[in-house]
């Protein structure tokens, strides 16, 4: 018998009760009562369905019809990693598996005075004022425009909010070596559901790069993770985020970042894996003359569905923005771009420019591509283009013609589309090694 | 090295050689040339194996392999090269990681190992003096944002890196002024030797002022209806194709 979708939402619900003693037991009475407080806006929605806006081509169905347990525990050493990342940057690392703190696989250097890099509980239990003066202010669409805002994944995240990841670069401090934010999930024991969370403060003036990845190892699990980043004034962070779940995966993600005056904030995402993902980039530009640049890559293939949102609120003068996303999307794979700009009424001289480029490998893949502007203002430049494309057999003749195999000169060519947002990457050893995985991903 | 026997081909809805034959031995320059429309460029992009082409007869043979039997790839592999009359560009792709993919496919397919990046560098950096091209092209997209002149020069430059058995350069000359068609001769002639055979088509006799042919063979309708040496470019270029196409016609 076919289980009502309303009780499949509860399925994710239901984790809270045999929970809630282990959760409160982190954080004070207010850090629990903001927990309750999101487990009930959760209720009130549930899962979502194809009739809510913001989840219009989000088809998913195993999210409803998996009975997901609760995280367990997972042994996993460095060598069960895909190679990549963790062995090429010369880098720092604090990692997560199942959502649990895992020194395992940490990598440690010496950091400058006052930096903190440490799990979430960690710090609520260590760093009390500086937690609570940051969790949750930055992940809320709460009072801003937007007649379809949904962040029902973001209150999950909130509402089972225990370990996560945390990063604090005090004011005027460089970090010379980047910092990786390791998120492992290893499902080996059955379909479970799991909910990191990472907090990432760069206060005025600092300098950071950060690579977070999310990587599945084993099975089916339902990965929903919320980042925050908090960019000072005059600040200068560089974030990127690489998601390559299992091939049964399913991945709801949000990054809320709030940009301070003058700072300058390049996010990179790349979205290779998982049966479904889905990423909401949010960008609160809050200060004047500040820059944000937006990239991302995401490639769907099989019977993959990659989802991407993207929106960018300019609340103030005189800041700028560029964004880029580029999608390649093979077999039967679908890819969703929505690339919201809000250009509020005192953003006078916003420059923002947005482009999606998608480039279909076979006759069913599928592309719904939608610039969404909404601009309040009337001193501004906004410009959006959205292209959907083929390979061009002109440029794959030439390159046969000069010796190049067409499968290889293929891969060239699509690595090539993407380049643009791979090789804009300054973090050392990045670019390097997401063009590896992205040639791994279109020759599988 | 190149015999074709009786070639014919076309688009799909039109045959465009009606029947070439042409025999190109190494050390030769021949020199192909027609009236617009009288299949040049069909001849050349059938002989480097380009899709939409479909050919209905004859034959062609190059060093004892049936051409028309291999794949783009291969036949570059076997010492086929094709100047484009319109190099594409390839945003995303520098030069020299484009002319490297190719320089090293080409060894594999000869079986032979491939050229480490810092060797080709080397290598390479050799081969632009001679085309005055600037090194600040190799590092840019292919073809990207090029001159018409830059993109011309920049075909034989990797010709010159690639070093085929057989040139075919198709309306080489097509949008170059004077200087630049000097320099793209200079760097064509440096080329020629022994044991190279060039195929250099062109509608109009100025080429050939400075790529000086051996032969001269002239394409109306899909047929060679006239060879000749040197001097029958110098007749076209005083005469135009007219009488030609008049005696063709006649002769049929």
């Amino acid at each position: 018998m076919p289980v009502d979708t309303l009780d499949r939402s509860r399925v994710l619900s239901s984790h809270f009760g045999p929970l809630e003693s282990l959760l409160a037991a982190t954080g004070d009475a207010n850090l629990h009562a903001w927990r309750r407080a999101n487990l009930e806006r959760f209720n009130a929605l549930g899962l979502p369905t194809t009739k809510d806006e913001e989840f219009k081509y989000f088809v998913a169905p195993r999210l409803n019809e998996v009975k997901w347990q609760l995280a367990h525990g997972a042994n996993v050493y460095r060598s069960h990693l895909p190679k990549g990342l963790i062995s090429k940057l010369e880098t720092t690392t604090l990692a997560l598996v199942n959502g649990q703190i895992a020194p395992e696989l940490d990598v440690l250097a010496n950091l400058p005075k006052g930096v903190i890099l440490c799990g979430l509980e960690e710090a609520i239990t260590n760093h009390p004022e500086l937690v609570n003066q940051y969790l949750g202010k930055s992940a809320t669409l709460d009072g801003r425009l937007g007649s379809t805002n949904d962040e029902r994944f973001t209150y999950l995240n909130s509402a089972y909010l225990a370990d996560g990841l945390f990063l604090f670069v005090p004011k005027s401090v460089t970090l010379d070596i980047p910092v990786q934010l390791l998120s492992v999930i290893d499902a080996h024991q059955g379909p479970i559901a799991v909910y990191p969370r990472i907090l990432i403060v760069a206060e005025e003036n600092s300098e950071v790069q950060i690579v977070e990845r999310h990587v599945g190892i084993n099975g089916e699990y339902l990965n929903v993770p919320v980042t925050e980043l908090f960019v000072g004034q005059g600040a200068r962070v560089e974030y990127t985020r690489i998601q390559t779940e299992t091939p049964e995966a399913i991945h709801i993600a949000g990054v809320y970042a709030s940009q301070h005056g003058q700072s300058v904030l390049e996010t990179h995402t790349a979205s290779f894996g998982a049966s479904a993902s889905r990423l909401d980039l949010n960008i609160d530009v809050l200060g004047e003359y500040a820059e944000t640049w937006m990239n991302g890559c995401y490639v769907a293939r099989g019977e993959q569905l990659v989802d991407c949102h993207t929106r960018l609120d300019h609340r103030v003068p005189n800041c700028q923005s560029f964004e880029v996303y580029k999608g390649v999307i093979d077999d039967h794979g679908t890819g969703v771009f929505n690339g919201k700009i809000f250009v509020y009424e005192d953003a006078q001289k916003t420059d923002a420019k947005q482009t999606n480029q998608v480039i279909l490998l076979s006759p069913t893949a599928t592309i719904n591509t939608k610039p969404q502007l909404e601009i309040f203002a009337d001193d501004v430049k906004c410009t959006h283009g959205a292209t959907v494309g083929k390979i061009r057999d002109d440029a794959l003749f030439y390159m046969q013609s000069r010796g190049i195999p067409e499968n290889e000169a293929r891969d060239l060519l699509i690595y090539a589309f993407a380049a643009e947002v791979i090789e804009a990457i300054d973090t050392p050893g990045v670019t390097e090694a997401l063009e590896e995985m992205l040639f791994e991903k279109l020759s599988k | 090295m190149l015999t074709i026997r009786n070639l014919e081909a076309g688009t799909a809805d039109k045959p465009i050689l009606k029947g070439v034959s042409l025999t190109v031995n190494k050390g030769e320059v021949h020199a192909i040339m027609g009236p617009n429309g009288s299949g040049k460029s069909t001849l050349a992009s059938v002989l480097a194996g380009k899709p939409g082409y479909e050919v209905t007869g004859g034959t062609v043979e190059f060093e004892g392999k049936d051409l028309l039997d291999l794949d783009p790839e291969e036949r570059a592999g076997e010492g086929v090269f094709l100047a484009f009359q319109y190099p594409v560009e390839i945003p995303g792709v520098s030069n020299t990681y484009f002319l490297r993919s190719a320089y090293n496919a080409i060894r594999k397919y000869r079986g032979e190992s491939e050229m480490d990046a810092l060797k080709f560098m080397s290598y390479i950096k050799s081969k632009t003096k001679f085309l005055e091209l600037d090194n600040e092209l190799l590092s840019r997209s292919v073809n990207e944002g090029f001159s018409g002149g830059e993109k011309k020069r920049n075909e034989i430059f990797q010709m010159a890196v690639l070093e085929p058995k057989l040139a075919i350069l198709d309306e080489t000359d097509s949008g170059l002024d004077i200087d630049a068609l000097k320099l793209v001769s200079n760097g064509v002639n440096a080329l020629r030797s022994p044991e190279r055979a060039m195929l250099v088509i062109t509608h109009y006799q100025r080429l050939l002022n400075y790529i000086v042919p051996d032969f001269v063979h002239v394409l109306v309708d899909g047929r060679i209806v006239k060879s000749g040496g040197k001097e029958l470019a110098l007749e076209l270029e005083e005469k135009g194709y007219g009488w030609i196409e008049e005696q063709a016609k006649a002769g049929v």
